[in-house]
């Protein structure tokens, strides 16, 4: 926690989260008085998911994605504690810049999405090019702009040619520039029903979605081409297969175990919202959940590490996920139980 | 050097922490800084992937196969389709300049809007940086 000043001097609480756009949606309400932290944010949003995307690549490594798409915690979360949001895109980065400085002048903290890897804070294991990193604009220096990174521990200085490279950058997943600030917001949300929305959408999308590559039958799908991966890919190309799950599981700002343990977080203080003992179990089972996850992750590491054993360990790494999807399952559908019973 | 290495040796430098969420001993869930091992391995090995694709683009251009456009575009992580974007030129335009004989002969004009794609000066795109 650091206190820092926007340009007009009002102060502003910089928390560290372990996600960014989770990160940024929680300081934008914090800043406006509703305390709101990351783990409630992510809850609220929906921000727990699965899917495997194999025909796409990010920053050359096949998605297997742990949440919802990008942009979606943030739409979600806007939409249920009645946040009101002014989104923006530029064709020109002149007026882009322009327009950040006009509204960072009004003593107002403005959201970007950025290309991690034109921000030149960050070394060189952050920097990817992987356009879809969000983080917070305080307000305007003599070198440049003060950010406050919801990634990092502290904010941070960034020159302004620097972050106008990172605004826009071109390649896949292009952000344009965009850009987006909250011009107002309800003090007192109904904090216990936008989790109960939260909760339930989260076990649609996990359950529910007729296509194999989302929610639990992608935990599946993805499961069973790791197993099968040593015999189609060869051990090398297979090595990097499990590779880039584990990317997306512990390394891409997941806050441990694909977000399992940031989803057990809020479910804890859902709990505490909401009264409910049940939520308390499920929370503890989610812990568990994620733990099962990072011995996945840890088994999948020592394959890649010592490369003496052969198939038997990818049919043991392969298990481990089929095991957290029959879990999952089982979680979900408790939770939906769970959450129908409180909705109003 | 080992994956989990190569990311120490550059997190002890650059000193930034991530954050994870992990249960204190009454299982309450807090904010805890150190990095997990399949974490650090990865990372590392992400690194060093890059790493080796601009050294392996580096050795091409001084073999004489590719033109130092190639060296720059792999130093900034990108494929020939993204720095046709960001330049402003065609894709199978930008894929024939990656031959040294025909980035020879460009025109000021057409290094200048590489340049400014990649983020280095005209001189700098026609050589390699020492190390």
């Amino acid at each position: 926690m650091t206190t820092e000043h926007t340009a007009t001097g009002k102060p502003y609480v910089h928390y560290h989260a372990a996600h960014c756009e989770s990160g940024v949606t929680s300081a934008f309400f914090r800043d406006k008085g509703v305390d709101i932290s990351e783990p409630m944010v992510f809850g609220i949003g929906s921000g727990i998911f699965f899917g495997y995307l194999p025909f796409l690549k990010a920053a050359g490594m096949r998605v297997s994605t742990f949440r919802s798409q990008p942009g979606a915690i943030f739409r979600k979360v806007a939409r249920r504690l009645d946040g009101d949001f002014v989104v923006k895109t530029y064709r020109n980065p002149q007026k882009g810049m322009d327009e950040l400085r006009r509204v960072l002048k009004t003593g107002q903290i403005v959201g970007l999405k950025t290309n991690l890897y034109w921000l030149p804070y960050f070394s060189e294991r952050f920097r990817f090019n992987f356009s879809g990193h969000n983080l917070i604009v305080l307000r305007e220096t003599k070198e440049g702009f003060r950010i406050s990174d919801p990634t990092l521990e502290h904010p941070v200085d960034c020159p302004a040619a620097d972050l106008e490279r990172a605004r826009f950058a071109r390649g896949p997943m292009e952000s344009h520039g965009y850009m987006y600030y909250l011009k107002s917001v309800n003090p007192h949300p109904d904090l216990r029903q936008a989790c109960i929305k939260g909760m339930i959408d989260s076990c649609n999308l996990m359950l529910r979605i007729p296509l194999p590559i989302f929610g639990i039958r992608g935990i599946r799908f993805q499961a069973r081409k790791i197993i099968d991966s040593p015999d189609k890919l060869g051990f090398n190309e297979a090595c990097r297969l499990l590779a880039d799950v584990i990317r997306w599981l512990e390394d891409t700002g997941t806050g441990g175990a694909g977000f399992r343990y940031m989803y057990a977080a809020f479910l804890q203080e859902a709990a505490e919202l909401l009264r409910s003992a049940e939520l308390a179990g499920l929370s503890e089972e989610m812990t568990a959940i994620g733990h099962d996850w990072r011995k996945f992750s840890l088994a999948a590491t020592r394959i890649i590490k010592q490369r003496k054993q052969f198939e038997q360990t990818f049919a043991e790494a392969g298990g481990l996920m089929h095991g957290c999807a029959d879990r999952e399952e089982k979680f979900f559908k408790n939770l939906r139980k769970v959450a129908g019973k409180m909705k109003v | 050097m080992e994956p989990d290495q190569i990311f120490h040796s550059i997190a002890d430098v650059d000193g930034l922490k991530r954050a994870q969420y992990t249960p204190d001993d009454r299982g309450k869930y807090v904010l805890d800084t150190h990095p997990s091992w399949p974490e650090t391995v990865v990372n590392g090995m992400m690194v060093s992937d890059i790493r080796a694709r601009i050294e392996e683009a580096r050795e091409a251009v001084l073999a004489g196969k590719k033109s130092p456009l190639y060296y720059h575009m792999a130093r900034r992580q990108m494929t020939p389709a993204i720095l046709a974007r960001a330049a402003g030129i065609a894709s199978f335009r930008v894929k024939r300049h990656l031959r040294p004989e025909i980035f020879s002969r460009l025109k000021t004009s057409v290094l200048d809007r590489y340049a400014n794609a990649l983020a280095v000066t005209r001189e700098e795109l026609k050589t390699l940086p020492n190390s």
